[in-house]
């Protein structure tokens, strides 16, 4: 009886167990492994030790890359930014009110290389942008944006911000509703305007979600590809200045078939992740408790 | 609570390393090393003499062969599945399970390899390098050494020869495309040209363009071959882009400067759409044209019928021109290719199948059903490719023996040639947006290329 007890909670744990450990922890493990082989995914991979992470050193498109992602996290308090303002804005009860959620919130519902298709051809050279720009006597001849090595970045990451926005705001919307109408009501009666009451009540009170959308949306900044993807037409741009890390693992991986070094980038990518998220997370935390 | 946010961050972490490894996670099992030679099988069904597409003696009895396409399934689902029962009757006892790949196929293929299940019979693309990669890796059967001599002669010799590794083919030749200029007649004539200014050779490129653009303010739609720049200079700038004992690089040559300054001096005047000059999807510039947007565009025929459905009126003001030749005068293949794994199970029987597809019969019926030309010679007897054609889309149907017997790989076997080509790319943009010289950028690249040798 005591023992059929004690293993019930494990054989409860067995599939999502097996699920991680063949979807994840295998995953991983073969790839640390792969990063120190020259590997070309058709033949064997062959034990090379640390070189490819040597060659990683020299690499200056690996350091180009991973410079655009460094500047990809800009999108993330952008997001913040952008996210809790609509949350505020949708958090009223106005007439309509949830139309207005549900529009906000199709790009989260929609596939990211449908977005991006959708944003080549705004970007294109007829596409809509410069059709309008000429339209307004601001253009004499259409730009060709996405050949523009400075702006395909730039291009990228609003991409990710408007398609970012409506998803993030649901989650600062859930943390509105959750603070307390008193607190409101006593920053009234201190004499808060309106926007010292979300400075001085909502973005306090909305902490956890802060942190939460904080590491999400970094991760996914420096873990971009679909939007690169799409919009460089999969060259990472002319000159490379739309080449993320991501991005440039994946080129090394199935364009160049160096499976080996893409892992060993992968590998670099974790710890950079592993490294991020935990300075994220303490430097929230020290805010937190400084307040 | 801080270990729970401790196991947080690494769940987080663990979750963004699945993410990296992107699926690139083969079992370790090693690819069989090849068999040099189809063996005899245990109980042979001589193929029925009177049968004259049984070409293939000793097929294995109880045969169940893998056949992979690229890109034929659904629109020609059923061109394919009569050819497979047809093949079927001429072999009995053989059985074919066929699978249409699209984007992912080359993934898919090496993948396959990996994983010891790849298909016995493969539809590879000779152009895109896919026959050498597999080949030079020992992965292909040779067809030189184990096709009947009568068989290979059926082909087109520079076909057949296409993607030879150490002197051996590794292919049967397919179908191929013969390219042409599609021409929207429409800015031609805006632009007070007629079809016959449509220049014979590539170095007439850039004035069409400059004319044109000055004329209409459309830019030229051309693509450079980002998969392999070092072909596109050796086809149109007649450039030897390594020595003769490939121990070195060369593609910084007076003849390789011109023909990137070439490129540089239409970007520079603007005559050329920037973005499609380098992008690696051909549906896009294709899509340009279609939408009716540029001058012209470098294709084979057999796109034309998309032109038809996506803008019937463009269609109607479409005209073709001859491929303009390079500075090397010879066209550069263009086949498709099938190529059967070293280590099948049955290499009499997927051999057979190779054939099967890609003989005169089989290959006519192709064309039939699409724009797109036979690999072997018997095949452009047949009536289908004499009589004169109505449609624009068949116009090069009674041209296309003579421009395929002049199709010719000249290109030499290219060590590390993904990597090659990496770095030619970025010396090709460096030099076309960064106003980095012609010569320094190919000089530094060739540098940079010859220490990959080392």
């Amino acid at each position: 009886m005591t023992t059929s007890r004690s293993l019930t909670p494990y054989l409860f744990l067995v599939p999502a167990l097996l699920l991680i450990g063949v979807f994840v922890l295998y995953p991983i493990v073969s790839v640390v492994y792969y990063s120190f082989t020259d590997y070309d995914i058709s033949t064997p991979p062959v034990w090379i030790g640390l070189e490819n992470y040597q060659k990683l050193i020299g690499d200056d498109t690996f350091w180009l890359a991973l410079s655009h992602s460094i500047v990809y996290l800009l999108v993330t308090p952008i997001l913040i930014v952008l996210s809790i303002g609509l949350a505020i804005i949708v958090n009223r009860r106005l007439r309509g009110i949830h139309v207005f959620r549900a529009l906000y919130y199709i790009p989260a519902v929609s596939g990211s290389i449908a977005i991006g298709i959708s944003w080549r051809w705004l970007f294109d050279t007829n596409g809509l942008i410069n059709s309008f720009l000429i339209s307004l006597g601001l253009l004499d001849r259409p730009i060709q944006w996405l050949s523009e090595p400075a702006a395909v970045l730039p291009i990228a990451m609003l991409l990710t911000i408007w398609a970012g926005v409506g998803y993030y705001s649901v989650i600062f919307l859930a943390g509105l509703q959750n603070i307390s109408e008193d607190l409101y009501d006593a920053a009234r009666i201190d004499g808060c305007s309106d926007l010292q009451k979300h400075r001085y009540v909502s973005v306090p009170g909305l902490r956890p979600q802060i942190v939460f959308v904080a590491v999400i949306s970094s991760l996914a900044a420096l873990k971009v590809f679909d939007e690169i993807y799409v919009l460089t037409n999969k060259t990472g741009g002319i000159l490379d200045s739309g080449t993320t890390i991501v991005f440039y693992l994946w080129e090394q991986a199935f364009r160049l078939t160096h499976a080996g070094y893409a892992s060993a980038i992968a590998i670099v990518l974790l710890a950079i992740t592993l490294v991020f998220s935990i300075v994220n997370i303490r430097l929230l935390d020290r805010r937190a408790e400084a307040d | 609570m801080k270990s729970t946010r401790w196991l947080a961050v690494a769940l987080v972490a663990m979750l963004a390393a699945g993410a990296c490894t992107s699926g690139a996670a083969p079992s370790a099992s090693a690819p069989a090393s090849p068999s040099s030679a189809p063996t005899t099988a245990a109980s042979p069904s001589e193929a029925p003499s009177t049968n004259p597409e049984a070409v293939i003696p000793n097929v294995e009895d109880g045969a169940e062969i893998t056949f992979w396409t690229f890109y034929l399934s659904p629109t020609f689902d059923d061109y394919i599945k009569a050819t497979i029962d047809r093949f079927e009757e001429t072999y009995p006892g053989v059985t074919v399970k066929w699978e249409d790949h699209q984007a992912t196929f080359l993934d898919d293929y090496r993948n396959a390899f990996a994983a010891g299940n790849a298909p016995d019979v493969a539809n590879l693309s000779n152009n895109e390098g896919w026959v050498r990669e597999f080949a030079e890796k020992d992965l292909l059967l040779s067809m030189t050494d184990n096709l009947p001599a009568e068989v290979i002669d059926d082909y087109f010799p520079d076909l057949f020869n296409d993607s030879l590794v150490d002197g051996k083919s590794y292919q049967v030749p397919w179908y191929q495309a013969v390219p042409v200029e599609l021409v929207n007649t429409e800015i031609f004539e805006a632009a007070g040209l007629s079809l016959d200014d449509f220049p014979d050779t590539w170095d007439g490129i850039p004035e069409l363009c400059q004319t044109i653009k000055d004329a209409t303010g459309k830019l030229c739609d051309i693509r450079l071959t980002v998969n392999d720049y070092l072909a596109q200079m050796v086809y149109e700038g007649g450039v030897d882009v390594i020595n003769d004992d490939g121990s070195e690089f060369t593609f910084d040559s007076t003849e390789a400067v011109e023909w990137l300054q070439t490129y540089v001096d239409m970007v520079a005047a603007g005559t050329v759409d920037r973005a499609q000059l380098v992008t690696a999807d051909d549906r896009t510039a294709l899509e340009l044209f279609t939408s009716g947007q540029a001058p012209f565009y470098n294709t084979g025929p057999q796109l034309i019928r998309e032109v038809k459905s996506s803008n019937p009126a463009l269609y109607e003001k479409l005209a073709i021109a001859p491929f303009p030749v390079g500075r090397s005068g010879v066209i550069q293949p263009t086949s498709m290719a099938i190529s059967v794994k070293a280590d099948t199970e049955f290499p009499n029987a997927s051999m057979a199948l190779a054939v099967f597809f890609t003989n005169p019969i089989s290959e006519v019926e192709f064309s039939k059903t699409v724009a797109v030309y036979p690999s072997t010679i018997a095949a452009f007897d047949d009536a289908f490719f004499t009589e004169e054609p109505e449609l624009i889309e068949d116009s090069a149907r009674p041209l296309a023996k003579d421009i395929i017997s002049k199709m010719k790989n000249i290109m030499p076997s290219i060590p590390e040639k993904a990597d090659v080509n990496a770095i030619v790319g970025r010396a090709v943009e460096s030099a076309l947006f960064n106003n980095v010289p012609a010569q320094q950028a190919l000089s530094d690249a060739v540098a940079e290329a010859n220490a990959l040798l080392e």
